[in-house]
């Protein structure tokens, strides 16, 4: 049987990258401190696959065929098409097909009615950060893409039972597996709107206490009645809610957290607690 | 509201920069531009063009065809609220 190992989330602005020169040396600091401690995280824990959840930004999907969740179910996927991720290490990125569909398989007999693509290409979504966590080794990774980029979104309920599912899939694979979790995006970021290059620290503030405390129903009310206030780079949050549910709504430890406005960004960093369960709502 | 060959017109833009870049009329040509979505296009009109497409397109779009981010956000914020004062997401 297969365990879960390890669940954490890192933001994933392309500027992080792409300008990293333009980046205060404080704020190179620490980022360069909370990626390096999440890679620290999953290297110890030395797991086999990595479910990466991301948004797609208009690389694989577009409006003429927009999954609301997409599973990557390849042997492997392509790298980031974006010219500053040209050095991007791992090309083509290792896929875990039998992961993949087993998640697939799970979804579809659970009422989940996810697509699936056979050939992913993974953009700064998924690749800047394990990039930036300078992982030793780079588990096969199985991308699972929730649309935060075009509403109508996935409800965030409907991402925390997404979260459930993929650690009741982790539960009922058939082989000794150990698999981790990776939740990208966020915190709150502006990106193509007037507010573009707002940052709301009370927003990220009000989010991270809630996914500290762990209980669903305030974490939910919380992100469903702030994100649209925080910028559409927000409902990235998304992302982090299915890492909440896959780690059973412990409640997390966070890494780090700081407005960057050089990238745009609410930089958020943290680790959810995989130990005994808290009480429940 | 999103207009599918504007959008349309924006992602392929995303991959093809420099062939924009170069000849802007023929690459436009290709597609079945409304006018008012042509004329907005050709007078970097970010606000009317934000009416149309998704903000991360506008931005990629913006970006591949050579504007700089503060003069983007600038001209987003001229446009707003009554043109661009749309909800986030």
């Amino acid at each position: 049987m297969a365990e879960l190992v390890e669940i954490v989330a890192a933001s994933h602005g392309p500027l992080i990258v792409r300008d990293w020169h333009k980046v205060l040396p404080a704020h190179q600091q620490r980022l360069t401190a909370a990626f390096r401690a999440l890679g620290a995280r999953l290297s110890r824990a030395k797991p086999d696959a990595l479910v990466v959840v991301s948004p797609d930004h208009w690389i694989n999907f577009f409006i003429d065929n927009l999954p609301n969740v997409c599973i990557g179910v390849g042997e492997e996927h392509e790298g980031p098409p974006e010219p500053f991720l040209k050095d991007f290490p791992w090309r083509p990125v290792p896929g875990h097909p039998a992961l993949a569909n087993h998640l697939y398989e799970t979804a579809l007999y659970s009422e989940f009615e996810p697509s699936v693509s056979h050939r992913m290409t993974l953009d700064h979504g998924f690749c800047l950060p394990l990039w930036r966590m300078e992982l030793e080794r780079l588990p096969k990774i199985v991308p699972l893409v929730i649309n935060a980029l075009e509403p109508p979104m996935p409800r965030v309920s409907r991402c925390l039972a997404w979260g459930k599912l993929v650690a009741k899939a982790v539960a009922s694979y058939p082989e000794n597996l150990r698999v981790a979790v990776l939740a990208t995006g966020g915190l709150s970021h502006s990106i193509g709107e007037p507010t573009m290059g707002a940052i709301d620290e009370s927003f990220d503030r009000g989010c991270i206490k809630a996914f500290e405390d762990g209980r669903e129903k305030p974490l939910v009310d919380f992100l469903e009645g702030g994100m649209s206030a925080a910028g559409n780079g927000a409902h990235e949050c998304r992302n982090w809610v299915v890492a909440h549910g896959a780690a059973g709504s412990r409640g997390f430890e966070l890494v780090d957290y700081l407005a960057v406005p050089e990238v745009y960004v609410g930089c958020g960093f943290a680790a959810w607690n995989l130990g005994a369960p808290r009480s429940a709502i | 509201m999103r207009d599918y060959w504007l959008s349309k017109f924006f992602y392929d833009v995303q991959g093809a920069a420099a062939e924009y870049r170069a000849d802007r009329a023929a690459f436009m040509a290709r597609y079945p531009l409304k006018p008012v979505h042509k004329a907005a296009i050709l007078a970097d009109d970010v606000g009317t063009l934000a009416r149309f497409v998704n903000p991360y397109l506008l931005r990629f779009y913006f970006s591949a065809s050579g504007m700089k981010d503060d003069e983007f956000i600038r001209r987003l914020r001229e446009a707003a609220p009554a043109e661009v004062g749309a909800p986030h997401g």
